[in-house]
């Protein structure tokens, strides 16, 4: 198993990392933040039925988006410290690509901007912002104006990556949580 | 594991089975059934080993094809990002990229219907601008920005209209939160220059203080630099093209609507003799708050042949807040303005109906709610207090020629915007003009942005 991880893995920052891309973080440095104590991590096809995607956009109040998702689980020996899952949206004109970690009761443990290259809301970046999103789940707290607070001058980049968010928390609770 | 517990618990019966078989089986026989025994004992081993490969191979190749999957998956959720995000990405030029598209088409708009309280045979309605954006990416470090617009609906030596390039310029990512841009972009003053599209403002008419006192949409041609940092801290320096002394017409009332905006060059031929320095800094350390502040100066003759104000110094500065933690979108800012040089302009302006004044100020504040919202639809009620007065104050003039300042404007606007989706909004509101009742005014608008 474990010679196998890195393989995907480096799959996975090859899809993540492009020529265009202003990389913050790689993948790599994301998950040790997200998870510092882990000493593995495993990628996780994760992928939803219709019913799963229904139950989605129920909680989430949008679409689910996508059926599969890239999904990575750390772990500290044998026990499961939890997921992260990456995604990338638009801003205002570009793609935000971000991570989401989640504890295995589907809270949002951290949130990680890998790249970001709009001209405004870099703000989204500091871990001020990024704070408010630790602990809550998709139930409530998870929206602009409803328990996020906006950056003045990037509306659009707040909303978006906050939805993004507000999404992955949201699948997390229908398919990871345990 | 279990297995080998099988084979062992097996050849234990195996072996008290042939302890127990008649007295007539001889030594020969017992080292047959041991071999055989034996054998099968290996050819079991055998059999474990080539099972357990087999599930390392199956394992294996479940592994390469959910990395395969993640793969298609995650270039087809990337696609699906594109699509599903605002319809900004309408154009590209070169797809593939999983980065995001490399040109973007953007645009915003606004039309507007004002009808003043006790005239309503002044009743207007306008298509206030249309306006086209382009940005393309060149590399991961490089773009340019481009925005033109159209106002009042048509341009032409008849109409009313004016076309104008109102952004074309080049940004170049120097190292991570340090970029320069180059060509003709917007000053970084006040809450409304940078952020003027009609999503992103309360009122049907931007307002007062944001148009007549600093000059939005304030533009000019030169170099900027911009710096940020992870404690929220935005900054911005830049040398640029200013304002035009010259352009100051006594005869016309412009320069009692707008001080600058009645000089400003706009990038159009612009004299560039004297140049103008700003520098702005803006602080978003704590989600939700924005404090900031900017400072704009040059000279404003451009040692004009004759000129009687070649010395004239135009000075801008400002101050802004805005706190929007949650449902609550409180502004305030705090603007004022400074031409000196300009006594010997004036002099030659007696009896016109507008001289250069000396200074000009305004300061507003508002608050806006959101009172009702679902995930298609909001609705935000607001209020603004504005006061600004394009001439607080002249130079001192020869006895005799004294000019009097003008009486601060204040202005009171009432209404709200209510959102549909991320790009359209509709706007009603109505506004109070202390000192001229004449100007009360109803406005509706439709706008819209992406």
């Amino acid at each position: 198993m474990k010679p196998l991880a890195p393989l995907s893995l480096t799959a996975l920052m090859t899809i993540s990392s492009s020529a265009f891309a202003t990389q913050y973080l790689t993948v790599e440095q994301a998950q040790q933040s997200i998870f510092p104590d882990a000493n593995h991590f495993a990628p996780l096809p994760l992928q939803l039925n219709v019913e799963q995607m229904k139950q989605v956009e129920k909680i989430a109040g949008l679409p689910a988006r996508s059926v599969a998702w890239r999904t990575i689980a750390a772990y500290k020996d044998n026990a499961l410290l939890g997921y992260m899952v990456l995604d990338d949206v638009i801003g205002k004109f570009e793609l935000i690509s971000y991570a989401v970690g989640l504890l295995p009761d589907a809270t949002v443990k951290q949130v990680e901007i890998l790249t970001y290259r709009e001209s405004h809301g870099f703000e989204i970046r500091n871990a001020n912002w990024r704070r408010q999103f630790v602990g809550k789940t998709a139930n409530a707290g998870l929206m602009v104006g409803e328990g996020i607070a906006n950056i003045s001058g990037a509306t659009l980049s707040c909303t978006h990556v906050t939805d993004g968010v507000r999404r992955i928390a949201a699948i997390a609770q229908v398919t990871l949580k345990k | 594991m279990k297995k080998n517990v099988l084979v062992l618990s097996l050849c234990t019966a195996m072996i008290a089975a042939a302890f127990t078989t008649p007295a007539h089986a001889d030594e020969a026989a017992l080292l047959q059934r041991i071999e055989k025994l034996a054998a099968e004992l290996e050819a079991m081993k055998a059999e474990l080993a080539a099972n357990k490969q087999k599930t390392e191979n199956v394992a294996k190749t479940q592994q390469q094809l959910s990395t395969t999957v993640a793969e298609n998956t995650a270039a087809i959720s990337t696609a699906a990002a594109k699509s599903d995000a605002s319809a900004s990405a309408v154009a590209m030029a070169q797809t593939g990229s999983v980065s995001g598209p490399q040109t973007v088409i953007s645009s915003y708009g606004e039309i507007n219907y004002t009808r003043p309280r006790q005239a309503n045979n002044q009743a207007q309605t306008d298509v206030a601008r249309a306006v086209i954006g382009l940005t393309h990416r060149f590399d991961e470090k490089t773009k340019m920005v481009a925005e033109f617009e159209w106002e009042h609906a048509v341009t032409s030596k008849d109409d009313q209209g004016e076309s104008e390039v109102e952004q074309l310029y080049v940004e170049h990512e120097i190292r991570e939160g340090l970029s320069a841009k180059a060509g003709l972009f917007l000053m970084p003053v006040g809450l409304l220059n940078s952020n003027h599209e009609p999503t992103a403002y309360y009122g049907v008419h931007r307002n007062f203080v944001e148009t007549a006192i600093i000059p939005s949409t304030w533009r000019e041609a030169g170099f900027g630099l911009t710096g940020t940092h992870d404690n929220g801290l935005t900054w911005d320096l830049g040398l640029t093209t200013g304002f035009d002394i010259n352009k100051w017409d006594g005869t016309s009332t412009d320069g009692s609507q707008s001080p600058l905006g009645s000089i400003h060059q706009e990038g159009q031929l612009a004299k560039s003799r004297d140049l103008s320095m700003h520098a702005a800094v803006n602080w978003r350390g704590v989600p939700g708050l924005l404090v900031g502040a900017s400072v704009f100066t040059g000279k404003a003759g451009h040692g004009t042949t004759d000129g009687v104000a070649n010395d004239s110094r135009v000075t801008l500065w400002d101050m802004h807040a805005r706190y929007n933690p949650g449902k609550l979108d409180l502004s305030a800012l705090y603007t004022r303005g400074t031409m000196t040089g300009v006594t010997a302009l004036n002099q030659t302006l007696v009896g016109q109906i507008t001289p250069v004044p000396s200074s000009f100020y305004g300061w507003y504040v508002q608050s806006a709610y959101q009172v009702w919202k679902t995930d298609r639809y909001s609705l935000t009620p607001f209020v603004r207090y504005e006061r600004f007065n394009t001439a607080q104050s002249y130079t001192d003039m020869p006895q005799g020629l004294g000019l009097t300042p003008a009486v601060d404007q204040k202005v009171s606007t009432f209404g709200a915007n209510f959102r549909i989706g991320e790009g359209v909004v509709l706007k009603a509101d109505y506004q109070k003009f202390q000192q001229d009742s004449s100007l009360d005014r109803y406005n509706l608008g439709v706008g819209y942005a992406f």
